[in-house]
């Protein structure tokens, strides 16, 4: 047995022991998460334009990280809405970004990976630059976007007649008290993977101004900053989209008692 | 969203954040006196015509030589105008096309004949990361205030502490680097929890379902790893490695779940606390099963945070690995592989977090449940 699937069996019976139906829920939705990557993948190779492959990839990613992680139609539908609407705003950015910093491809310290390698593919790496950047933010967003929604639907299961200036105000307050950890996450998740990048910098003494214009270095940055900036701006749009949806929720409300 | 109260004391923030960001993005488009390196600006580009390219694996592409006229920014020929070519793809993988305006870095700038000659060494791009990370301060700021500085503040100060984790690394010859990153992902968690929750008995409890948590996870996985003789595990795929990858690997994954980690416990040791401030006779049972209910429902989401957050870096490379005709087994061992064991590695600390974090703060807080 290979290691992968020895580790993919723990944690399979790890979430099922301890997440009972729900773990396993969790569980496929790693699966079929990874499989939609790999799709991704796979698509471009064949031509198919990035710009498709990450709207359709991203909708589905989301899709299945929201649906599968939570059973309460009233917060996942909120929160889905939302992160649909923070990926296209996030993908316009990232567009800019992308094609004003040129960070696509590979840099220098890659050469030695890429010996023997034929780099002219055809297939315009700046897309696919978008692409990644896009699809690494998506389950940050996903995961705010169901915190806060979560959160505005008990706000307002205990208070519905609340108004929609209100509901902006504790959808705020939800997000400040979530915004703390989920940046550690996003910081270690990121940096964690850098390790040996920065090894590499601080070994060859690579000076400031260097690293601040590296290929490599600028291309992580604007991933963990293009999150950070994803998930601030998944807050205010769940709780206006949950202000827009109010009458819908506490009509659900009333329909269960 | 804030303007009920103090919108005064708001626009002026805002306007001096505002001020702040301008000036910094402006400092960078004229910041070419602080470096070292040669400068130059372009100011003309001649495309020729772009020749077709086929490589071995049928793909093709189109590739284009540019000549452009630059301007020396900064050093001792500064004003001088000289030509460099330049080379461009159509993918673009390794090159880039330069237009009017861009500023790039030369190397071996030299004069001959009296004129100057110089290559390209690569295109500036420091205006962009000070515009996201200003772009960063502002939301966060402005949004969260008190929230959004200690946030703000935590991520600078562990930034810290990971540069001087790797200064210290290295000073050690790459000897002790397991040790170097475990302690520095423990001071990390302890730095991080009492930033965000203070010392308290809740930051204490988070913090033991953390340590237990990531231990039990590594451990595990440690022993999965000499069960099945680490079979599929391609160290020598691991990017940018100048010392022994195996501990290197170990380290990365161990700082990449943390966040992680540290985030669900916390979600589960404040519900706890929440439940028995709301009802003080709750057993330890009824805080036990409610810490695993929260757990339960974001261990998903968050599990799949971390998984995208490493694979989309393989992405390109993948892509590479495709079109070079490899098959997609391959092209998974040789780039994905890796990626996929620290999410794994990652997702059992997240599940193994749920009953501890759930037990030390039901066992801390909860009643005997009374025969």
């Amino acid at each position: 047995m290979s290691t992968i699937t020895a580790l993919g069996l723990v944690l399979m019976i790890l979430m099922i022991l301890v997440g009972g139906k729900q773990g396993w829920t969790s569980f496929l939705s790693l699966l079929l998460n990874f499989g939609f990557l790999y799709f991704a993948i796979v698509l471009i190779a064949f031509h198919v334009p990035p710009l498709f492959v990450t709207l359709t990839t991203g909708t589905i990613i989301l899709a299945v990280t929201i649906f599968m992680g939570e059973d309460d139609l009233k917060t996942t539908v909120t929160a889905f809405y939302a992160s649909l609407i923070v990926m296209g705003i996030l993908l316009l950015l990232i567009i800019g970004v992308e094609h004003w910093a040129m960070v696509q491809g590979f840099g220098p310290e890659d050469s030695e990976d890429l010996e023997g390698m034929s780099i002219l593919i055809g297939i315009s790496y700046l897309k696919v630059a978008v692409t990644t950047t896009i699809l690494s933010t998506l389950g940050a967003i996903a995961e705010a976007a169901m915190a806060v929604a979560a959160g505005l639907t008990e706000v307002l299961n205990a208070h519905p007649d609340i108004s929609t200036a209100q509901i902006m105000k504790s959808g705020m307050a939800i997000g400040g008290q979530i915004i703390g950890t989920t940046f550690n996450t996003l910081f270690f998740g990121f940096f964690g993977g850098f390790l040996t990048l920065f090894i590499w910098f601080a070994g060859l003494h690579y000076s400031f101004g260097t690293i601040m214009n590296n290929k490599i270095f600028v291309a992580e940055m604007i991933m963990v900053l293009t999150s950070f900036i994803g998930v601030l701006l998944t807050v205010p749009i769940t709780a206006w989209i949950m202000g827009l949806r109010k009458k819908t929720i506490v009509d659900s409300f009333s329909e269960n008692k | 969203m804030q303007k009920l109260k103090g919108s005064a004391g708001f626009a002026r923030q805002f306007l001096i954040l505002l001020v702040i960001g301008l000036g910094a993005l402006l400092f960078t488009f004229h910041n070419e006196a602080f470096y070292q390196r040669p400068l130059a600006k372009v100011e003309q580009v001649h495309n020729e015509k772009a020749v077709k390219q086929t490589d071995e694996f049928k793909n093709v592409d189109w590739q284009t030589k540019q000549h452009l006229r630059i301007k020396m920014l900064n050093g001792k020929y500064r004003g001088q105008v000289l030509t460099v070519t330049n080379t461009y793809s159509y993918s673009g993988a390794m090159d880039q096309r330069y237009r009017v305006g861009n500023e790039i870095f030369l190397t071996r700038v030299h004069e001959k004949n009296g004129e100057l000659h110089a290559a390209i060494a690569g295109y500036k791009r420091d205006t962009v990361i000070v515009f996201l990370v200003w772009l960063v301060i502002l939301l966060l700021l402005l949004m969260m205030r008190r929230q959004g500085s200690l946030a703000l503040l935590s991520v600078i100060v562990n930034t810290i502490l990971f540069m001087l984790a790797i200064e210290l690394d290295l000073k050690m010859q790459s000897s002790h680097v397991l040790l170097i990153f475990g302690v520095l992902a423990l001071i990390f968690t302890v730095i991080s929890l009492v930033m965000i929750l203070g010392f308290t008995r809740r930051m204490l409890a988070t913090l033991g379902a953390t340590v237990f948590g990531t231990i039990a996870a590594m451990l595990i996985s440690l022993l999965v790893f000499n069960l099945t003789q680490e079979r599929g595990i391609y160290y020598e795929s691991m990017q940018y490695v100048t010392q022994v990858p195996r501990p290197l690997f170990l380290a990365e994954t161990l700082l990449g779940s943390l966040g992680a980690v540290m985030d669900e416990s916390s979600d589960i040791v404040a519900t706890i606390f929440e439940l028995k401030q709301l009802d003080p006779a709750a057993t330890k049972r009824q805080l036990f099963l409610a810490g695993r209910s929260v757990g339960q429902s974001i261990m998903g989401p968050l599990v799949n945070v971390l998984f995208l957050i490493f694979m989309a870096d393989t992405f390109t490379s993948s892509l590479l690995y495709l079109k070079n005709g490899n098959s997609w087994g391959y092209t998974f061992s040789m780039n994905m592989c890796l990626g996929t064991v620290q999410s794994l590695i990652s997702g059992i600390g997240i599940v193994l977090a749920i009953p501890i974090a759930s037990a030390l703060a039901a066992l801390l807080l909860g009643k005997k449940a009374k025969a």
